[in-house]
């Protein structure tokens, strides 16, 4: 065994087995790693391509939770592989490409059909071109109580993944999509917001969801979309929220 | 895979080719939409449009002038006081000119939310190096907002997306740039791309040190696409190291940052004897100094022998602040400590400097344009906007300022209107713009070549050795013998690089895109270490402890590198020209000769 560097804090060397879904053959592939406290599931993976498999394919880019790239299934529950922990004590690890994407090569998927249904709440705002300075908006305003804990999305599609209903192949906008359209409408810059309300009310929109909640107990940035499509649901009642009383 | 197993490339026509699909590259996209509607924009992304960059991670904020009371001329003197002089004053001109009107443009019509003031206006905060609160900001995630907000706007202008998608080389004819040779990263097959104009916008090669902050794409391939063109770059031996990297072993998050805002805030750093020894480099402004200083400083203790046990200094603000206080003004930062088993709340931090960003690259004029027609360079792979040094809060205005002057000036060449000048008439978009496939060839065959060689080194062991070498050779401290020994090894590890092997098939093979990943990083260093060893001074990032002083009276120069026989760079230097603004005392009458005539290989 070779002798590595250990992370920061790092104390006994233990050996992990990892199966990893492959998609050449359909099966798991099965590697020893050896792991260390901390590890995360990012530092396996990397250690497989570089001592067992180099062909191994799968994503990653920041390495900080900020692309959203390295989204997989780990123990069948999707998370981003920078940010999550080998369990302490593990002995084994699985893995699998995210659930609900066509899968392009082992654990790389195509994120196409999420950014489809993200394109199809029209997720850019449409202001009103008179207007030609910032808008004088109070930080604790309603509107941006409203906003800023819905802002920080990456886009990983891990709750797209994880949601029962918005699986490739059903038709539902799913969680990150609708999540930005309620934060749009909430907008008090956006020109759009009744027609933007209409269209997530379509049959493919908020009823779609069966209220199970998975999106917002997986989202990596605790964001809340199962609290956006209530709101939204409210907002399809009431009408949008006039500037600063949402 | 053999030549003649080369699969025949298919092919792409467009108007304009933006290689890069960060803050420059999706802000000329949308600039050139809005310009030239109708135009045939397309967007070659070597990951997921806008998540395989560094803008994205941008914490800290964006430098434009708002307030009524800060002044153009203040971010400008901030900005060459900061680059220690070596900035090419047109370009710094050009981006305090336009950065609030970007910052405009950003809130008003793409949809960004930076954090306000009370009184709901736009709040801007201090940031290292400047006399006037202007860095506008949201949260500790600015860029991300930007991010998010200019990729949503791809989808109302409509660009094509080449997604998984990464360049090879600028196919040049006849003079100009008639597209580029690419490879379908998905699919492992040739992508031949006719472009009118390219614009190459695809970041730094930071990434050529063990220690790191940028994303994985970034590999420097702009800059080494370039450089193999022929075109001259400037200021390579300039890379700022940021003092606050994490360490953590082997671990991919090795080199992640701690913000700056730390040591805004109070932060202590100390060496594993406990002594603040900040105290020995910068007394005034101790742990607030620039990045370049507090980098040299924390290398120095380590080097000496007074760094932890794992190579690190400690980063203390749990004793300053209190526990509380930390986790409600840094959760950001708390949560990505105790990622690692620790926790900045409670206690010191180990941290190293982290190899950052590239302040050289390309040379372009203010409006992105190069010595080669019909091609574009914006954001970090141009260089000369930041001197010898960048200010926190100048990189993602940079990025988007030159991305939308960028966009706008393809708009420009496209239309075949003439700026009025002799330059912008001759310099216009390709004629041609239909690469032909013989042209290409060579390049297919080279990236194709490691692809199921039957034998040769892994390409991410090559990998480790160049990052290794970098940062013992060419880091925060060189001098001379370990400089001519870094450009001996380069010299190997570049034919080295032609004898790489990757096993497995085309379709989505890391170790194949880390064999050419690492030709390009090579190139890029290779560039750094010929120019780190002609300027024998210190100025800004570049630290020389054979020549540990600033000298104005020789060195107000800009190193020049361009290939020359068998790739080899060929350094020359050129005056810097003060044409705004000359640092305070400096003589005018010193020496400015130009040595272009005196131009020569290094070994």
């Amino acid at each position: 065994m070779r002798s590595r560097t250990r992370p920061v804090g790092a104390r006994a060397v233990g050996s992990l087995e990892v199966l990893v879904r492959r998609s050449e053959s359909g099966k798991d592939d099965r590697f020893v790693v050896e792991s260390h406290p901390g590890m995360k599931v990012l530092d396996v993976l990397v250690a497989i391509q570089r001592d067992h498999d180099p062909s191994l394919a799968f994503r990653y880019s920041c390495r900080v939770a900020m692309c959203g790239t390295c989204a997989l299934r780990a123990n069948g529950t999707s998370v981003l592989a920078c940010q999550s922990s080998v369990p302490s004590g593990a002995k084994e690890l699985r893995l699998a490409p995210l659930a609900g994407l066509p899968v392009l090569r082992d654990l790389v998927v195509d994120p196409a059909p999420f950014f489809a249904r993200w394109a199809a709440v029209t997720p850019y705002p449409v202001p009103d071109a008179a207007v030609s300075a910032p808008a004088v908006v109070r930080p604790d305003s309603p509107e941006r109580r409203t906003i800023d804990p819905a802002l920080d999305c990456i886009t990983c599609g891990i709750c797209y993944s994880s949601c029962s209903v918005s699986d490739e192949g059903r038709d539902f906008l799913g969680p990150a999509a609708l999540n930005r359209a309620m934060v749009l409408i909430a907008d008090s810059r956006d020109t759009m917001r009744t027609e933007r309300l209409a269209r997530i009310g379509r049959l493919d929109g908020i009823d779609r969801c069966h209220y199970i909640g998975a999106c917002s107990a997986c989202c990596p940035k605790r964001i809340d979309p199962f609290d956006a499509i209530r709101r939204l649901r409210r907002w399809r009642v009431t009408g949008p929220p006039a500037a600063g009383a949402t | 895979m053999k030549p003649s197993d080369l699969p025949g490339p298919e092919t792409i026509q467009t108007d304009v080719a933006i290689v890069g699909s960060g803050g420059a590259g999706l802000m000329c996209a949308l600039h050139l939409a809005e310009r030239t509607p109708g135009s045939d924009v397309t967007v070659v992304s070597k990951g997921i449009v806008g998540k395989s960059g560094c803008t994205r991670m941008v914490q800290g904020g964006f430098n434009a002038v708002l307030d009524p009371s800060d002044s153009i001329e203040g971010h400008f003197a901030d900005t060459l006081a900061g680059g220690y002089w070596l900035n090419d004053q047109d370009l710094a001109w050009a981006l305090v000119n336009d950065a609030p009107k970007v910052i405009v443009e950003l809130e008003t019509r793409v949809g960004c939310f930076f954090d306000r003031t009370p009184d709901g206006r736009i709040h801007q905060k201090a940031f290292a190096g400047q006399t006037f609160d202007r860095t506008v900001h949201r949260g500790d995630l600015t860029g991300l907002e930007i991010m998010g907000r200019l990729r949503d706007q791809m989808f109302r202008i409509g660009v094509r997306e080449l997604e998984d998608v990464r360049a090879l080389d600028l196919v040049v004819e006849e003079g100009e740039v008639s597209g580029i040779a690419a490879l379908d990263i998905r699919s492992g097959r040739p992508l031949l791309i006719g472009a009118k104009v390219v614009v190459m916008a695809t970041g730094g090669a930071a990434t050529m040190y063990s220690l790191a902050t940028p994303a994985r794409e970034k590999t420097g391939d702009g800059i080494a696409m370039c450089y193999r063109a022929g075109l001259e770059l400037r200021d390579m031996e300039m890379l700022q190291f940021h003092p606050t990297g994490l360490l953590a072993g082997d671990s991919r998050l090795t080199g992640a940052l701690l913000e700056e805002g730390l040591r805004g805030a109070g932060a202590l750093l100390v060496n594993a004897l406990g002594e603040r020894f900040m105290v020995r480099y910068d007394p005034e402004r101790m742990e607030r100094s620039t990045r370049d200083v507090v980098s040299r400083a924390s290398y120095t203790e380590i080097a000496a022998g007074r760094g932890t046990p794992a190579g690190g200094v400690l980063i203390d603000i749990a004793s300053v602040l209190g526990t509380e206080e930390v986790r409600r003004r840094f959760p950001g930062m708390v949560d990505r400590t105790r990622q690692l088993g620790q926790d900045l709340s409670t206690g010191p931090v180990e941290v190293s400097p982290v190899a950052h960003f590239q302040m050289g690259g390309v040379v372009t004029d203010v409006d992105c344009r190069t010595e080669l027609p019909g091609l574009l360079v914006a954001g970090e792979d141009s260089g000369g906007m930041h001197g010898a040094n960048r200010l926190g809060g100048n990189g993602v205005a940079e990025s988007t300022v030159f991305g939308a002057r960028a966009g706008d000036t393809a708009s420009e060449m496209l239309s075949g209107i003439s700026t009025g000048t002799s330059k912008g008439a001759s310099r216009g978009a390709s004629t041609k713009g239909r690469p032909s496939i013989a042209a290409a060839r060579g390049f297919f065959a080279k990236a194709f070549r490691a692809l199921g060689a039957d034998e040769g080194e892994h390409p991410m062991a090559l990998s480790k050795e160049l990052k290794e070498l970098m940062w013992r050779r060419a880091g925060v401290v060189r001098d001379r013998a370990n400089l001519v020994e870094a450009l001996d090894a380069l010299e190997d590890l570049s034919e080295r690089c032609t004898r790489t092997r990757a096993p497995g098939p085309p379709q989505l093979n890391p170790t194949w895109q880390e064999a050419i990943d690492l030709e390009n990083q090579v190139t890029a260093a290779r560039c750094l270490v010929a120019s780190a060893l002609e300027r024998e001074e210190s100025r800004g990032a570049h630290y020389r402890s054979d020549f540990p002083e600033t000298d104005n009276a020789r060195w107000l120069r800009s190193v020049r590198v361009r290939a020359g026989e068998g790739g080899r760079p060929q350094i020359r230097t050129v005056p810097v020209e003060l044409s705004r603004l000359a640092p305070p005392g400096h003589d005018a009458t010193g020496d400015s000769g130009d040595s272009g005539g005196q131009a020569r290989t290094s070994p």
